[in-house]
Parts: structure tokens; C-alpha cells; sequence
């Protein structure tokens, strides 16, 4: 079994989901302290999303080459949406009794995004970051036909030499992967709400 | 130590606030308080630079607000909001410090003065330092409010109508428990609160606030004594009927002017007539210019009169009798003392006001404490 080939597809999301957070966030941030960029910032991830993630990965292949960057850059471009969305509203939704104590207690506008604002709105964040997780570990099959490999390496090779073996493997670790990840975030998410005195979200 | 100097505002063209020139000493309660869209709130938070003023200026100890930096200034007086507003992600301990941790004090003394302050509202450390807002009662949140505004002990606090949103037993234990930090640390406090019975509690000086003017700033005592304008006395309502109540309500004020009168001239049967027709044994006599002559009882005709005889001759002139500017309590105390029917009012040019009976005193106490009856 191609068990090297489930590790190179976690390899793959992880540093996807890396890039995916860190940008995914910022834009978030920038979308929040200025509201004049919130409406493009938001409308171009949500086109990128609409776009056939296999197009994507053809459309930066034709730029980058075939590789593993390819892929991850894909897959970052593809889950960009669910992190900025929610970073966003997470953000704004602090309440504005929260935001005016802050600023009346003399926090710096840097002070209170780091203190209060961004741990305020981390488990809507972290939200996004779980349905992002999620959706990159179905992106990355597609990764296969821009020379990233992967599971999606295996299940294409199992329809070519018709092995249902194969196939069934790709397919199972696939689930395995995204029903772990989907269960420890969570875990996690529900303690984060919960630390914070709020309703977990269904 | 506060000075507002010809302060304005406007929001898109209409002027908030006015020109207004107010001076607060240091450790004093000044309450601002008025109608909804007065200003109040405006003018507090110009102090502070939370709303930046249009014109004028605002001095702390000498020195304009808009000379220093609005963070280290911000963080240099108190400030407790309406709705609270506690970080929920951090604990009581660290909302309680979160001004100090700001000015970078170190761990051991941030931890020694959140002590310090938790002792002050008999709130237990241990029991208290590491929840988080969301598991405290109204009261105890916004005790942790005030809490955080004293952190590192400014001498100014602003409060914006901070116990408003509390039920009324736990918003009278704060504001008891307020006014007595305030005296124990001689902070100065601006207070804005649209409820008259909250700034007659907590102020050393209630400034009235009304579309944007200061109307009248005084103690409370003078303030419900001799309202400046009409709208004050309008806004305070019952209270200062109340107070009028409690020393300065007098004869005029509870006595009744309907009552029953006889001329000297009319003879003893008429008299009697009058008396069963509006069942009483006595009538008051009066002159045609309504000069105060005494009264004529019924056991006096029973006993010395004689019918067709004029009740001239019958006038007792000792009936118990006040001025109309005199007490109220005065009258009350000789209805009780010489167990009298009631008690006559003149004016002070001895003509009849009015008299004083145990029902007119008690209608005027009902209409005193509830409004007008």
C-alpha cells in the first residue's frame, strides 16, 4: 500500500493550511481596520472560490510549472474564503460596549486588536480555519495532475489499472484524514467557545 | 482642577453642545443630568477625547487635553460605561489589571493591587480573581468595572450612567458603595445619569443639562429648593414637592379655602341653619371685606344667644389661628395639642385664607409624596 503517498497528501494541506491562515487572517485584519476594502477583498476570495478548483490548479500550472507549489498555491487561492469571511465577521462582531471599554481604558488601536479584538473573534476564526482544513484535503486530489502526487495520485492510478484496491484505498484515507482533522478542530473549537462564555455554534 | 472652556459640538451642522463653561474641584461629585439628547454624554466623553470637541477647550489641572497623547491620557482617568463592558476573554484578575499591565507594572504588584481593590467591595480574592465575567451577577460585573476605572488610581473617574441597566436593590448598593469609595479616596467623579433620584443621592453638585446649555449646576438641596428654570422644576417632579414637604411646606400649602363663613350682622337662626346645612358647629366670621372678625360656635348661641339676636355678640375671638406664611408644622401641632376642629389662616393683613383641618393635611401629604391628587 502507498502509505508514503498519505503522508504526502498531509504534507501537502498542512503547509497549504499554513500559507492559507496566515494570509487568510491578514486579509481578514485589513478587511476590518479598513472598511473601504472589505467589500473587494471579500468578492475577489469569493470568485476565487467559484472557480473549478481544477481550473485553478490548470490556470497556475500554465504559470508555475508542474509541482508541489502548484498545489499548495492552489489550494491556499481555493480555502482563502471561509478564513477571511469569518475573521472579518468575528472582528466586527465584538460588541461595541467591549470595543468603547478598551479604547476608554487608553489601548492603542494595535493594543486592542491583539488583546481584545483578535481573541475575541479566534473561535469564529478558528471556524474558518476548520472548514478550510476540510476543504483542502479534497483540493489536493486534484493536485495529481499538476505533479503535486498525493492520494489523488493513487486513486488516478487505481482507475487506470482498474484497481479497485487502490481506489478504495486513496478513497478511505482520504475520509480517515478529514473525519481526524474535522474531529480534533472540533474538540478544540468547542473549548474555545466555551472559554469565552459563548454558545457553540451548530 | 477641570475646567470646560466655551466647549462645543455638532453632529452634522446641530450643535450638541454649547459653549459650555463648567469648573470641577478636585475629590467633588458632579453629576451631569438631564433629558435624553441633552448633551451630557457628549460633554463627558470630550474629557476623555473618546468624541473630539469642535471648539473651546478642556483643562486637567491647567493643562488642555489636546495637548497630551489620548492614549496615556485615556489611561489616566477612570472610565465605567453603562453597559459594562468587561474583556469576557480574560479573567476578573486581568480585566481588573488591565491598565496597569499597560503601563507595564510587574506581575507581583499588578497581583497585590487587584487585591487591594477587590478588599475595597468586599469581594474574595481567591473566590473571585480567576473567573470570567460571564459566570458574575450584573451587580458584581459592573463592581469589577468600577474596579478596573481605579486600577491605577486616577484622580479623575467618568461614569456613564454606569448603574442604569442594574435592578434597582443592586443599583442602590452600588451607588451607595460609590459614593462612599469616592469620599474614602477623594477621587474627583463626573457622573452622567438621566435619573434625578440617582444625582440627589451621589452629588456633591448636580449640573442640569438642557439641549446642549448647562441650565443650573448647584448642590442638590438648592438645586430642588429653587429649580433655575421651569423645565428643571418639570424634570425633578415629585422631588421637589418632597423636599418642600420636609421644610418648607406652610399653612398656605395645606389648608382648604372652601369653608363655611357668616357676616356679624346675620342673627343666631340663620347661623344655625348654615351650620346644620353644612354640618359643622362652627362658622368662621368675616366682614364684607373678608377682614377676619374670630368664630361663632353652636354651643355658644345654644347657651348665650337668643333668636333674631345678631351673632356680633357671640364672636369668640381665641379660636387658634396662623399666618399663611407660617409652618405648616405649627398649625399641625396645635390641631393635636388643643384637640381644635382646625385652625384658622390668615393673611397677614388679617384677612381670611383659609382654614386648616386634619383631612386637609392629609390631602396635602398625599398629593406631596405621590403627585399631584
Amino acid at each position: 500500500m502507498p502509505w508514503n503517498r498519505v503522508w504526502e497528501h498531509c504534507t501537502l494541506i498542512l503547509t497549504a493550511l499554513g500559507f492559507i491562515i496566515v494570509i487568510g487572517m491578514l486579509l481578514g485584519i485589513i478587511s476590518y481596520l479598513y472598511p473601504r476594502l472589505r467589500k473587494p477583498i471579500l468578492t475577489v476570495v469569493d470568485i476565487l472560490q467559484t472557480i473549478p478548483s481544477l481550473a485553478t490548479l490548470g490556470i497556475i500550472m500554465i504559470l508555475m510549472g508542474g509541482n508541489q507549489k502548484t498545489v499548495i498555491t492552489g489550494i491556499v487561492l481555493y480555502s482563502l474564503l471561509p478564513i477571511v469571511r469569518n475573521t472579518n465577521t468575528g472582528l466586527n462582531s465584538v460588541s461595541p460596549a467591549v470595543k468603547e471599554a478598551a479604547k476608554g481604558m487608553g489601548m492603542t488601536r494595535a493594543y486592542q486588536l491583539f488583546h481584545i479584538d483578535l481573541p475575541l473573534a479566534f473561535p469564529l476564526i478558528f471556524t474558518g480555519i476548520r472548514i478550510a482544513a476540510v476543504t483542502s484535503i479534497s483540493v489536493a486530489v486534484f493536485g495529481t495532475f499538476v505533479g503535486g502526487g498525493g492520494l489523488g495520485a493513487v486513486i488516478y492510478q487505481g482507475i487506470r489499472v482498474s484497481s479497485m484496491k487502490l481506489i478504495l484505498f486513496g478513497t478511505a484515507a482520504l475520509m480517515v484524514m478529514a473525519l481526524v482533522i474535522d474531529g480534533i478542530m472540533g474538540l478544540i473549537e468547542r473549548r474555545l467557545y466555551r472559554r469565552i462564555g459563548l454558545q457553540v455554534p451548530d | 482642577m477641570i475646567e470646560y472652556r466655551n466647549v462645543t459640538k455638532s453632529y452634522g451642522g446641530s450643535p450638541v453642545v454649547k459653549e459650555i463653561c463648567l469648573t470641577i474641584e478636585k475629590g467633588e461629585f458632579v453629576v451631569l443630568v438631564g433629558p435624553s439628547g441633552c448633551g451630557k454624554t457628549t460633554t463627558l466623553k470630550m474629557l476623555n477625547r473618546l468624541i473630539p470637541m469642535d471648539g473651546g477647550d478642556i483643562l486637567i489641572n491647567g493643562k488642555s487635553v489636546k495637548e497630551q497623547n489620548p492614549e496615556i491620557l485615556r489611561r489616566n482617568i477612570g472610565y465605567v460605561i453603562q453597559q459594562i463592558g468587561l474583556f469576557p476573554n480574560m479573567t476578573v484578575e486581568q480585566n481588573i489589571t488591565v491598565v496597569p499591565r499597560m503601563m507595564k507594572w510587574d506581575k507581583e504588584r499588578r497581583r497585590k493591587r487587584a487585591r487591594e481593590l477587590m478588599e475595597l467591595v468586599d469581594m474574595d480574592y481567591d473566590t473571585y480573581a480567576n473567573k470570567y465575567p460571564s459566570e458574575l451577577s450584573g451587580g458584581q460585573q459592573q463592581r469589577i468595572g468600577v474596579l478596573r476605572a481605579l486600577a491605577v488610581d486616577p484622580p479623575v473617574i467618568l461614569m456613564d450612567e454606569p448603574f442604569s441597566a442594574l435592578d434597582p436593590i443592586t443599583r442602590d448598593s452600588l451607588q451607595d458603595e460609590i459614593k462612599r469609595l469616592q469620599k474614602q479616596l477623594n477621587k474627583t467623579v463626573i457622573f452622567v445619569t438621566h435619573d434625578m433620584n440617582e444625582a440627589i443621592k451621589l452629588a456633591d453638585r448636580i449640573v442640569f443639562m438642557y439641549d446642549g446649555k448647562i441650565l443650573q449646576a448647584a448642590p442638590p438641596e438648592e438645586m430642588l429648593r429653587s429649580p433655575a428654570d421651569g423645565i428643571i422644576r418639570e424634570f425633578m417632579g415629585k422631588h421637589v414637592q418632597k423636599i418642600r414637604m420636609e421644610d418648607e411646606l406652610n399653612c398656605s400649602d395645606i389648608m382648604r379655602t372652601r369653608i363655611a363663613t357668616i357676616s356679624p350682622q346675620r342673627k343666631t337662626l340663620e347661623c344655625v341653619e348654615l351650620m346644620s346645612q353644612y354640618e359643622v358647629n362652627s362658622l368662621v366670621v368675616v366682614d364684607d371685606n373678608k377682614n377676619y372678625l374670630g368664630i361663632v360656635t353652636i354651643e355658644d348661641i345654644r347657651d348665650h344667644g337668643e333668636a333674631g339676636q345678631p351673632v356680633e355678640a357671640l364672636i369668640r375671638t381665641d379660636a387658634p389661628c396662623v399666618g399663611t406664611g407660617q409652618h405648616a408644622r405649627d398649625a399641625f401641632r396645635i390641631l393635636v395639642e388643643k384637640k381644635a376642629d382646625y385652625v384658622v389662616v390668615v393673611t397677614p393683613e388679617n384677612r381670611l385664607a383659609g382654614i386648616v383641618t386634619k383631612s386637609s393635611i392629609s390631602k396635602a401629604m398625599a398629593s406631596a409624596l405621590w403627585g399631584e391628587g
